[in-house]
């Protein structure tokens, strides 16, 4: 569900990139205890093509095939966080569970430039209509924080006072690269 | 999850595109060429891609040729003064990449290095600490290779030091992110200067990265020693910085991980980084917000789980297992991280860092301690050994666990009870997880180590003085080479942690050392014993333990009570020691002192000094000055989180005094003002209330003037106060405010504020009440109490004040006028009299205002064009304008009052119908305005119309237009003013209204007036009679009525005029004035009889009849108002049967024509009762014709209408006459015609 999001932000001209932090993509299936499930090599066309199979109705009622025809527009396939070498200066997370996972990945590797990197979580519900007050949420935090002259100083009281405005507690920290 | 990346690897992948295009076209040019070719693209293109060509010139001279790396370094270097924040970052880490790959370029590179750090751009010193990071350790790998080093390699490596030292004092920086740099750094910079061992656990990378245990001890140049001090130091740094109260949460995190980093690495540590850990856990930092709170706790725990899986840790699982548990995480987790129990290496290995003296030092210390300890049960698991490094914590710990009895924990809770906050802690709420184990060992165990944790903080308890002592004792052993890092970590953290006060005070409750103290007592004072054995060797093997003299066992410390009493003493024989103090010419080091002393205590000493002061402010103002100053330095010195109360406290308290003192001209108020550092809010009300008072105005205004003027960056606040005394109660404060004010408007930069603030405040007025804000009470609610005259004038002040001075403003005002209610406008029509007349008529602003006239600013309009025209005589342009206005846009003859002077003859003839018709008082205002009557200035001569032509003027009003009741009055209001209508020019006045055709209605009217006010005018009359006579005059009703009832009373001379009239119209007369008759037969008889031969018999014959006979006559009008009241009779009952004449032909008695129907019936009739009265008279009889014309005058009375019907019909019996004379004509003339005439003509019909 989660790159939908993204395409808000993107159109805004960000410099964005998306990833997953599981083994596996998980995409919801004909019940919740059975998601489709597929590994990080299958590309997005890959997986449209096994859902249409599969159910073409129930995947495009419920939207899935919509955001896979949209991600394949985007990249190929989706990407996994943990296999990614590049540098960021901000990560976003939208789950505790995911901030927790790219914490531990960011800790786990070897210091090298010490290239510090904020992590930001802003906790959003899987469900349609979090997903849009959240993305929109996001979109705004990052423009606030590329108007900011110094990122790193302004950081703390920008997310204070969206804190408070969105009644939402976000966790923050910085790792290095 | 998203990752946003700004920039660099985008610009990686477009410059290496860019890079393999240019090598395609330019493979044949050299490596060299091609660089100076980049260079000079370079300097000239744009920041994006200068960053592009300058990545290619580095990939060419480091990686593809570096043997060009020398040749280019200054033009690459060059850059480092680029603007661009990005080109100056791109050299540091050119300068990085260079530098790593020939080391020697450091002697030429870590200057600009070190000038980059000094960079204004936070980005660009954040990039240069990231670069240093790795260069130090370059540097330090170089040199240590070398083993002859140069004069210029040394200075290279102080230089090193020397920014090493700088980027350490940026922990202080005021940058979060350069902060947090700096922590990164001096976390590199521990692990460099501390030595690599077994259990280290070192990254792939960072293998061979060197690191103290390389450093050989016999370097000609780098001191083995001086590193490793430089490493301690730089380690107690990082923990005094994490116990730092008002810590940022990013901060701490990056610190937090950084210590983990360190224990990993560096396993020798682990003891000071659990003990960190622990500080933190129970100190969080109050400043931390609730979520903050959250992310720090899931760092802790996730940095301890890192700690804990390092086999290192086997000596800290059980603290470290505690505080994971606190932070949530479950025993079976913990157990998963805890690695197996191995071999304990433990601290043999470290040793050699403590450079082996601490093993000497190690064995006594120990059996010292032990023998002290005695009270305090051991429980440590490993009691001899650890004595050496067991903390201070560790200590206290073990000293407190058996006090911990529930008697005293239960005092303990009572009595913190008292200093527990209002609201739960964000901190304290995050953290809260219920006791569970409540009274277990464990759990003793761990409140006993929570306790020391804190007490150790707050710098109490046996544990940390016995490290102290230990300490220090090491470090004379050490000798000279200690001294550098003399700060003590712990010593620096107590007053820190001091300044939390919160904290403390629980665990500095009195029965907190209630029972500690008595057994704590002795431990204290023999702490500094060990010491002396090894400065006096002998010592203490002879007089061991015996009792020695020590000044603490006698002296007892003073109470809070004493020391405050005793410093207020002491500081008040400084204070009283004045006069002593300048006779020796000391004063200003007085000055200085008290000011310092003054400034670091709280309160009393404080108000006493400024009380000191106040008592002789012009004598004592030097000592006001440095306290100030002093005052404002103190909190500069605690930027950023230094509050202003204390200065602000001392200046409102000073500017206070003064402003209180009565007589105090002497400007200090001012100087005190001018020369504080800051205006303070406070100060500002000060100021305020300064400039109330009225003896002070000036003054304070002139001071409130100075700071707007010479503080820009808050001169809109100051001049605000200004502006809200422009509408102060006290006029005397309001018109200086003003004058002051209007002073500043001919500042560009103020001129809109002051603008805004005006149209703010009139704009006010269209609001349907006041807004309290005008009483002072400072908020913008409105008040339901309803606008005065007073509060509409507030409101103004302002504006009206400025208006004079840009016209502009004034369709502002016309737009508010618009809106407002009546009652402020009227306010308003009064107020801008001054105003208005200040920008006078040539105002381009004012003359366009005419033109525009917006709808419902007409009354405006008015008004200005009445205070205009109200001394001077309108311009032409004023005129123009008007007239336009006028004649195009708003028909309001109002409009034309003004400047009725300035207009043509004719416009002001055309006018007056309209003019006469306005209410009396504003009548009376034109005429003295056309007669110039009003003023000495605006002459009689302006005016455009003599004042003969204006009577004349008024008798020729078409009655169509005006009625006659008003050109009565207004021809009264001609005869009101005596002195413009002198005998002559009514003369003349007569003579052409006389010889006009036909005869205006008026005519006898203003001859008979004329004639009361000018009785020597009666020769001119008769003369006047005759000729009308010869005009047949009694073919005009109203003016035969006159005529008749002018001779009547200008008898007897009017009898030979009378005796010129035709027979006929002569018993007319005595039909109307019988008693005429017999005078004027006597008059006829006092004749000579050769006169009396000269009079027609036919006239002899009228004179001489007696009976009543009716004779052809005009019909006479019923009444004419004036001319009723002067009759004293009423009309009708006097009234011959009229006869009608026709102009054309002589009088015939036609009565039986009045049976028709009349006209009346024919004409558009406006009312209802005069329709009736037609149709009844053709039916009814006299006295129902009576009772309807009651009937009509009773509704005269009631509707104004009603009354002009009645004039209307006054000058309307002409016609009717020719109607009845020739009822052909009827249709032709019927509007002339009118209802009143009718009842007359009913009254005569039944005649």
């Amino acid at each position: 569900m989660v790159p939908h999001r993204l395409v808000v932000v993107r159109e805004r001209g960000f410099d964005v990139r998306s990833f997953g932090t599981g083994t596996h993509v998980k995409l919801p299936g004909p019940a919740p205890d059975k998601p489709n499930i597929y590994d990080f090599k299958t590309t997005y066309e890959q997986m449209y093509n096994d859902l249409v199979r599969k159910d073409k109705e129930l995947y495009t009622q419920n939207g899935i095939l919509h955001m896979l025809d949209r991600n394949k527009r985007i990249k190929t396939r989706p990407e996994r966080f943990q296999s990614c070498k590049e540098q960021f200066d901000l990560v976003i997370t939208c789950e505790e569970r995911v901030y927790d996972q790219v914490l531990e990945d960011l800790n786990s590797r070897e210091q090298e430039s010490l290239q510090p990197v904020h992590v930001i979580n802003v906790d959003i519900q899987d469900n349609h209509e979090e997903a849009t007050l959240g993305a929109f949420l996001i979109c705004e935090l990052c423009q606030c924080i590329q108007h900011t002259d110094d990122m790193e100083n302004e950081m703390d009281e920008l997310l204070q006072e969206f804190e408070e405005k969105s009644q939402r507690p976000f966790l923050h920290t910085v790792c290095f690269y | 999850m998203m990752a946003s990346g700004v920039g660099e690897q985008a610009h990686g992948s477009v410059a290496s595109q860019f890079y393999s295009n240019e090598e395609e076209t330019a493979f044949d040019m050299t490596t060299s060429e091609k660089v100076v070719e980049l260079l000079n693209q370079a300097a000239l293109i744009s920041t994006e891609e200068k960053l592009i060509v300058l990545k290619q010139v580095q990939e060419l001279i480091i990686n593809k040729d570096p043997s060009l790396l020398d040749n280019f370094l200054d033009e690459i270097i060059a850059f480092q003064t680029d603007k661009s924040i990005e080109v100056r970052k791109f050299v540091i880490g050119f300068i990085e990449e260079a530098c790593k790959r020939d080391n020697e370029l450091l002697l030429r590179l870590i200057a600009n290095l070190n000038m980059l750090m000094r960079d204004e751009s936070v980005n660009v010193v954040k990039k240069a600490i990231l670069t240093l990071t790795q260069l130090y350790k370059v540097a330090l790998q170089w040199l240590v290779r070398i083993k002859s080093v140069s004069d210029m390699q040394e200075a290279c490596w102080d230089m090193m030091t020397q920014i090493k030292e700088d980027v350490l004092a940026l922990l202080d920086s005021d940058n979060d992110g350069v902060r947090t740099h700096a922590i990164k750094f001096t976390e590199s910079l521990i692990i460099t200067l501390s030595p690599r061992t077994p259990d280290s656990d070192t990254p792939k990378k960072q293998e061979g990265d060197i690191s103290l245990d390389k450093i050989p001890k016999d370097h000609t140049y780098i001191r083995y020693d001086t590193l490793c001090e430089e490493g301690k130091s730089a380690l107690e740094q990082l923990l005094k910085f994490m116990v730092h109260p008002a810590i940022s949460s990013i901060n701490l995190t990056t610190a937090l991980g950084s210590l983990a980093t360190l224990a990993r690495q560096r396993p020798m540590f682990m003891s000071e980084v659990v003990q960190a850990y622990e500080t933190l856990h129970a100190n969080l930092p109050p400043t931390l917000a609730k979520s903050q709170v959250s992310s720090v706790r899931k760092n802790l725990k996730l940095h301890l789980v890192s700690v804990l899986k390092h086999p290192s840790s086997v000596d800290f699982q059980g603290q470290i297992s505690t505080l994971l548990l606190d932070l949530g995480m479950s025993q079976s987790e913990i157990t998963r991280c805890t690695p197996a129990t191995v071999q304990p290496r433990k601290r043999l290995h470290h040793e050699p860092y403590v450079e082996g003296k601490r093993i000497k030092m190690d064995a006594p210390l120990a059996e010292d301690d032990e023998d002290k300890e005695e009270p305090a049960p051991v429980v440590t698991p490993k009691p001899s050994s650890s004595v050496g490094t067991q903390s201070a914590i560790d200590l206290t710990a073990e000293f407190l666990l058996p006090l911990l009895t529930p008697d005293n924990v239960a005092n303990l809770v009572l009595i913190s009870m008292v200093y527990l906050p209002e609201v739960m802690p964000a901190s304290f709420q995050a953290t809260y997880t219920p006791v569970e184990s409540a009274g277990t060992d464990a759990q003793i165990k761990h409140l006993a180590r929570l306790m020391a944790t804190q007490m150790t903080g707050a710098g109490l308890g046996p544990g940390l003085e016995l490290c102290k002592a230990r300490d220090e004792e090491v470090k004379e052993e050490d000798g000279g080479a200690g001294e550098s890092s003399s700060k003590d970590p712990l010593i620096i953290r107590k007053l820190s942690a001091v300044s939390l006060g919160q904290a403390i005070s629980v665990v500095g409750a009195p029965a907190a050392y209630k029972t500690p103290i008595t057994e704590e007592a002795p431990q204290i004072k023999k702490l500094p014993e060990p010491i002396l054995p090894t400065s006096q060797p002998k010592a203490p093997g002879a007089s061991g333990r015996k009792k020695v003299f020590k000044l603490a066992d006698v002296v007892q410390p003073f109470s809070e009570a004493q020391i405050e009493k005793l410093s207020n003493m002491a500081i008040k024989r400084i204070l009283l020691s004045e006069k002593v103090i300048a006779q020796s010419g000391m004063s200003h080091v007085r000055v200085k002192l008290l000011a310092r002393l003054v400034t670091q205590f709280e309160g009393g000493k404080k108000n006493d000094l400024l009380q000191f002061i106040l008592e002789d402010m012009r004598g004592r103002s030097e000592l006001a000055f440095s306290l100030l100053y002093h005052e404002y330095n103190e909190y500069l010195s605690q930027q950023p989180s230094g509050s202003l109360d204390s200065y602000e406290h001392c200046l409102y308290t000073l500017l206070s005094g003064l402003q209180e003192k009565p007589e105090q001209r002497d400007g200090l108020f001012t100087k005190l003002v001018l020369e504080a550092p800051v205006i303070t809010d406070s100060a500002l009300e000060v100021i305020q209330r300064y400039c109330e008072d009225e003896s002070r105005v000036y003054l304070g205004m002139s001071t409130l003037k100075e700071l707007i003027l010479k503080r820009p960056s808050r001169q809109y606040q100051y001049l605000n106060v200004l502006l809200n005394l422009s509408s102060h109660e006290k006029e005397k404060v309001r018109s200086t405010a003003l004058s002051f004010i209007k002073r500043m408007y001919e500042k560009e930069h103020l001129k809109d504020c002051i603008e805004k603030f005006a149209l703010t405040y009139m704009q006010f007025l269209v609001h349907p009440n006041p807004p309290s804000l005008l009483f002072g009470a400072g908020e913008d609610t409105e008040v339901a109490s309803p606008w005065t005259e007073e509060t509409v004038r507030q409101c103004l002040y302002l504006y009206l004040s400025l208006l004079p001075l840009n016209h502009r403003l004034v369709h502002e005002l016309a737009a508010v006028y618009t809106e407002a209610i009546a009652d402020i406008k009227r306010s308003v029509l009064r107020v801008i009299e001054q105003p208005i007349r200040g920008m006078g008529m040539s105002s381009p602003d004012l003359l366009l205002l005419v033109e525009n006239c917006p709808k419902g600013a007409e009354t405006l309009v008015t008004r200005c064009l009445h205070i205009l025209t109200d001394k001077v005589p309108p311009s032409p342009e004023l005129v123009e304008r008007v007239r336009d206005l006028y004649h195009k846009r708003v028909p309001d003859v109002r409009f034309l009052i003004p400047v009725i002077n300035g207009l043509e003859k004719n416009e002001v003839i055309q006018a007056l119908p309209k003019l006469i018709k306005l209410n009396p008082i504003v009548v009376k205002e034109v005429f003295n305005r056309l007669l110039g009557t009003q003023h000495s200035e605006g002459s009689s001569s302006m005016s455009p119309l003599t004042p003969g032509e204006l009577l004349i003027a008024l008798h020729n009003i078409d009655s169509s237009k005006c009625d006659m009741k008003s050109i009565i009055k207004a021809t009264n209001l001609c005869f009101g003013e005596k002195n413009v209508y002198t005998s002559e020019v009514l003369a003349v006045v007569m003579q052409q209204l006389m010889e006009q055709t036909p005869l205006p209605i008026l005519l006898m009217r203003t001859v008979i007036q004329s004639l009361t006010m000018y009785p020597r005018l009666a020769g001119f009359v008769m003369n006047i009679l005759a000729r009308l006579i010869l005009k047949q005059v009694w073919k005009y009703p109203k003016v035969w009525e006159g005529f008749v009832k002018c001779c009547q009373r200008t008898k007897p001379q009017s009898y030979n005029v009378l005796l010129q009239l035709p027979p006929p119209q002569l018993a007319s007369v005595f039909e109307r004035c019988p008693e005429m008759r017999e005078p004027l037969l006597q008059h006829v008889h006092s004749f000579t009889p050769h006169q009396q031969a000269h009079i027609p018999a036919s006239i002899m014959a009228v004179l001489e009849a007696n009976s009543r006979k009716p004779e052809p006559e005009p019909q006479p009008e019923l009444h004419h108002p004036e001319i009723i009241e002067e009759r004293e009779v009423p009309v009708p009952k006097h009234i011959s049967m009229p006869a009608p004449v026709s102009q054309a032909e002589p009088p015939a008695p036609t009565p039986v024509e009045f049976t028709e129907p009349p006209p009346a019936q024919q004409q558009q009739i406006p009312r209802r009762e005069e329709v009736e009265e037609p149709m009844e008279q053709e039916e009814t009889d006299h006295a129902a014709l009576e009772v309807m014309t009651e009937d009509a005058s009773q509704q005269v009375e009631v509707t104004e209408e009603a009354s002009q019907s009645n004039s209307i019909s006054e000058k309307t019996d002409e016609p009717m006459e020719e109607s009845a004379a020739r009822p052909v004509d009827v249709a032709d003339q019927p509007k002339e015609e009118s209802e009143d005439v009718l009842p007359e003509a009913g009254e005569s019909s039944v005649d």
